[in-house]
């Protein structure tokens, strides 16, 4: 009922605030023969590490673009400008970049990492049609029309780390999850990972949530291993390194499993390579010799990598090649649209039933669980760390997933009191 | 049982980390009457020299912790001539002069390191002591609590058998009188004051390769010195150090039976029922008004 | 000074040129500076409240957590009863009040640097319970989907409609905050301040007029973070930490905390100069903290003394004296 008001009174009032601002929405449409891409992203503060890398990953895209003359949108060569702005996870700086990016430095459209930031700029950005992209699914509700997840969708597709732990190490039995308390990166994992280590049929037998003040992992971790698990679960940590440290130093012998290992170089400088060996995750390094096969959708990921190491050569997270995936995908939108204009080329992705996705078998998903099919899932890699380096070791199929379990996830995400439209 | 004494191994351990920032904030507070807000940031300034120093360009371990002292002490040093010192008579302003040096620290940290991702300080002692299967302390932990622990003896020494130790702790008591005595008031602000920051810069370089380095690191710290302080008794650096072993102990017990969260809530609802109860903290003497 | 002053003619007509200014400015900004000008008008709301908490002498640091008292108020009310704006901003006062009221019987036991940290002890352990419920406030994650209000057919998340509502509300409670200083209970807070033994002897119960201020001054506040909410649409528990309740004193100690005009003062031109050196970024903070550093050391009475300063260094002898003996 909230919804059928405020749609009514946008459709009555949008003449009324064009007028009283100055302001039309048809400004939005570019004239120029750039396209600016907007990254509203947190540069500093604890989130850093989700944001920063990947404004350096759409740098070097974007050099390589403009080097070869740009890309042509509608029978006109674009060349590709990066607009960025830092909001350290603050929402209200937020709002402020997302409203300055759209209206000020007229960005076609706006690229966040996702969670309480999204939450705030999308009703805003609806009302402005902003073509807006998040790396967690779980912020899409029916109301956000123009938020897209087309690259990652956090957390669904943990379930192929857990089935590709399930099938090769079978002795493994039970698990402690340790994670943040946060709702969109913690819970929202932590729930998943529930979800899957139950259809693999292994026991979670103690879970640990925190909150963003802990100095101190040992006493965290000392509690989880007093119950004996086969696996460490750290879902989707902000303290992955601690949380390494002190499991080698209390003696852990079992696996790991993680959403990511951001900076695994640092944790094996503060352990051993020895220990680090083994752990599982789903973000490769993009010279992973897998990448180079058919059916992967983004351009040359060798050379991409190596230039990002030679630029930045500590900084390489899970987000620096995400960001990047999601603005060429939206390129190929806009030149499949003939316009940047954000509900043409939405239409034009969202038109595709296959639409490209960076690992392969994309397919347009959602509806189930937000009420909107605008999570694009597909293969997503299953990787171990071996001799320090980061490797693929198979591509699983997450629909396939979810097509079966999807109950058990909706049963989970109820449990942590997480929105689901079903 | 395992758990718990391996919980009380790790809260020890955090206990002689808190100890030591405590005390300084306790000194500086108990001679100058000024609450250093910046104090947290001086352990974030000891931190990042040893990331700097140690883990970027290779200077020894115990070197950089060297370093680490000098410079905060400077800094403290430098904090007392120019702003605690004209502000005297405003204990207010002392404090907001703090605040505006915790952003310029700040500031600093992330113009030389960053303000991306954390930094991390590979330990520079490998390995763990294993006293039994499930008691496992890391070497690197082993060491800390042991200079923190020599650490705050040094400074007992210092406070009850020299000259400048008596003198400091009577401005404490009582800045007045002590003045009529002849002691050179300033002077002990500055004993007081590089005591205090030497301690914080220790604590920093201690803790340095047991956490995660960024500039904004000395909030938390803070936050539980605060809570150490007045636990304690403001006034009271024996109580300040006890308190903050007993805190430890209490954060990392509740920490693995209730969890994080609430163990912080509770500490903070600890300090209110101590402040309601008894003012004076646990060792703090009643200072006439 | 201007605490006596009748409205004479040249006042009422800065008065009126001051607020066709304001009403005139948000037309001439983009939508983001539009949103910085709405959060401007609610920060004055925070520190003119503030200060009405710092009149007994006592600085709280749990202010900022009042304010998210009142946002989640809002954002729960709004969230779970649909209720209109009308109530939801009454209802925000009046939950931060009533918390206020409770947290009078330990807080106010203590004075001064207790008192500044067991307030802050206080409204740390209100913040993580918003953290730590995630049922009910949604974590670290806050609340969001707070609709903007729709009155008689105008949206509020339009900036220029409900910068105007702001300006209004804001407005209504700086009068009310103005009366109540300069009536009898203002008057007892500023005696409790300055001579609380005397104000003791003559009968007035110090502690009573002490929790009269926290009460209020939180009601208010509660209000602003009712607000900011409704605007914004979300609200986290970061927005409330111990960081933005430093700038809150920053704005309050800057600007001047004696007259009742000297936080609006602070937070004005502050968030103007914040806003002038974005270009900065990174050291952005250090100017800030530099200022704040030159401004104890030099203004120690805030930007508010400017004019005073300036007239007794320029103006004649007898112009000084009558700042003197306002000032007193």
């Amino acid at each position: 009922m909230g919804i059928s008001r405020r749609k009514f009174i946008q459709a009555s009032a949008a003449g009324t605030v064009a007028a009283s601002t100055g302001f039309s929405p048809l400004t939005f449409a570019s004239s120029h023969d750039t396209v600016k891409i907007g990254m509203n992203i947190p540069m500093t503060g604890d989130y850093a590490p989700w944001g920063l890398p990947g404004l350096y990953g759409c740098q070097i895209v974007a050099d390589n673009l403009n080097a070869s003359g740009g890309v042509e949108i509608g029978g006109k060569k674009h060349k590709i400008e990066i607009v960025s702005y830092d909001h350290g996870y603050d929402i209200e700086k937020a709002v402020q970049g997302y409203k300055k990016m759209v209206s000020q430095d007229e960005a076609d459209m706006v690229m966040m990492l996702g969670g309480a930031t999204v939450g705030a700029v999308m009703p805003w950005g609806e009302r402005k049609n902003v073509f807006t992209t998040t790396l967690l699914c779980s912020d899409i509700t029916p109301d956000t029309e123009h938020l897209v997840a087309t690259c990652e969708s956090h957390p669904l597709y943990v379930v192929t780390g857990v089935e590709w732990l399930a099938k090769n190490h079978p002795d493994a039995k039970t698990a402690v999850i340790v994670t943040n308390n946060d709702v969109e990166y913690g819970l929202q994992a932590a729930a998943t990972f529930q979800a899957a280590f139950e259809v693999a049929g292994i026991e979670v037998v103690d879970m640990n949530l925190h909150g963003f003040d802990v100095t101190d992992f040992a006493p965290i971790v000392s509690s989880v291993l007093a119950k004996n698990p086969d696996i460490f679960c750290m879902a989707t940590s902000f303290y992955t390194t601690p949380l390494m440290e002190q499991l080698y130093h209390q003696g852990y012998k079992g696996k790991v499993i993680s959403t990511t290992l951001d900076y695994h170089e640092e944790v094996i400088a503060k352990t051993s390579q020895e220990f680090v060996d083994g752990t599982i995750h789903q973000f490769p390094a993009f010279d992973d010799p897998k990448l180079t096969e058919d059916g992967i959708n983004f351009p040359d990921p060798g050379g991409f990598d190596a230039e990002f190491r030679k630029r930045h050569p500590n900084d390489w997270s899970a987000v620096s090649w995400e960001y990047p995936a999601i603005m060429l995908n939206w390129l190929e939108g806009a030149k499949a649209a003939g316009s940047t204009d954000s509900d043409k080329v939405l239409k034009a992705l969202q038109s595709n039933p296959n639409p490209e996705f960076v690992f392969g078998g994309g397919k347009w998903w959602g509806k189930e669980l937000w009420g909107r099919d605008n999570v694009v899932i597909g293969r997503w890699p299953v990787v171990v760390i071996e001799g320090g380096k980061t490797r693929i070791k198979e591509f699983a199929s997450v629909s396939d997933w979810l097509d079966k379990h999807s109950d058990v996830l909706i049963k989970y995400m109820k449990s942590h009191g997480l929105r689901t439209v079903s | 049982m395992e758990l718990f004494l391996q919980s009380i191994a790790n809260g020890l351990v955090q206990g002689g980390f808190f100890a030591l920032f405590a005390v300084g904030l306790v000194l500086i507070f108990g001679v100058m009457g000024v609450v250093n807000f910046a104090h947290g940031e001086l352990v974030m300034v000891g931190a990042f020299t040893i990331w700097l120093l140690h883990a970027q360009y290779g200077l020894g371990y115990i070197p950089a912790i060297a370093v680490a002292i000098v410079l905060v002490t400077v800094i403290g040093l430098v904090m007392e001539r120019l702003l605690f010192r004209p502000t005297r008579a405003d204990p207010l302003a002392g404090l907001i002069c703090s605040i505006g040096i915790l952003f310029i620290l700040q500031v600093i940290a992330a113009l030389i390191g960053g303000d991306g991702p954390s930094k991390q300080v590979p330990p520079p002692y490998q390995g763990t002591l294993v006293m039994f299967e499930s008691l496992r302390i890391p070497y690197q932990r082993v060491f800390s609590l042991a200079i923190s622990v020599a650490a705050l003896v040094s400074l007992w020494f210092f406070l009850t058998r020299t000259r400048y130790g008596w003198a400091l702790r009577a401005v404490a008591l009582d800045r007045e009188a002590a003045e009529l005595q002849g002691i050179n008031t300033n002077r002990i602000s500055m004993v007081a004051i590089g005591v205090g920051t030497a301690l914080a810069g220790l604590a920093g370089g201690l803790i340095a390769p047991l956490t995660n380095i960024n500039p904004h690191m000395g909030h938390n710290v803070i936050v539980t010195a605060f809570i150490v302080t007045i636990v304690g008794g403001v006034g009271s650096l024996s109580g300040a150090v006890l308190a903050a072993i007993l805190y430890a102990v209490f954060h990392t017990l509740i920490t693995v039976y209730f969890g994080a969260t609430i163990a912080t809530i509770s500490g903070l609802v600890l300090m209110v029922v101590v402040l309601i109860v008894k003012p004076t903290g646990l060792m703090g003497v009643r200072v006439s008004e | 000074m201007s605490s006596k002053g009748g409205f004479t003619m040249p006042k009422l007509a800065i008065g009126a040129v001051a607020l066709i200014a304001l009403l005139a400015t948000p037309h001439f900004l983009g939508f983001h500076h539009q949103d910085l000008l709405i959060f401007l008008t609610i920060n004055v709301l925070a520190v003119c409240s503030y200060r009405l908490v710092t009149l007994t002498g006592e600085w709280s640091l749990i202010h900022a957590v009042m304010m998210g008292v009142g946002a989640y108020t809002v954002a729960l009310s709004v969230n779970h009863f649909d209720l209109a704006i009308w109530f939801t901003l009454p209802l925000a006062g009046t939950a931060a009040g009533l918390i206020a009221a409770l947290l009078c019987f330990p807080l106010l036991r203590m004075t001064q640097f207790y008192f500044l940290i067991g307030s802050f002890a206080a409204g740390e352990a209100i913040r993580l319970t918003w953290v730590e419920f995630v049922g009910v406030f949604g974590g670290t994650s806050g609340l969001r989907g707070v609709e903007a209000p729709v009155v008689w057919g105008i949206d509020f998340l339009d900036p220029i409609p409900y910068f105007y509502f702001t300006l209004v509300v804001v407005g209504i409670c700086l009068l009310i905050l103005y009366r109540i200083e300069h009536s009898r209970i203002g008057l007892t807070l500023h005696a409790i301040h300055w001579k609380a033994p005397l104000a003791e002897s003559v009968g007035v119960n110090a502690w009573r007029y002490r929790a009269l201020a926290f009460i209020l001054g939180s009601f208010f506040v509660g209000i602003a973070g009712g607000l900011k909410v409704h605007y914004l649409g979300s609200v986290t528990p970061n927005q409330f930490t111990i960081g933005f309740m430093v700038f809150i004193l920053i704005w309050v100690i800057v600007g001047g905390y004696n007259k009742f005009y000297g936080p609006v003062i602070g937070v004005v031109v502050l968030t103007i100069f914040d806003e002038s050196i974005r270009s900065f970024e990174v050291i952005r903070p250090a100017i800030y903290g530099g200022m704040l550093i030159l401004s104890i050391l030099f203004l120690p009475m805030g930007l508010e003394s400017i004019p005073a300063k300036l007239k007794s260094w320029f103006g004649s002898d007898s112009a000084s004296d009558e700042q003197a003996l306002s000032d007193q």
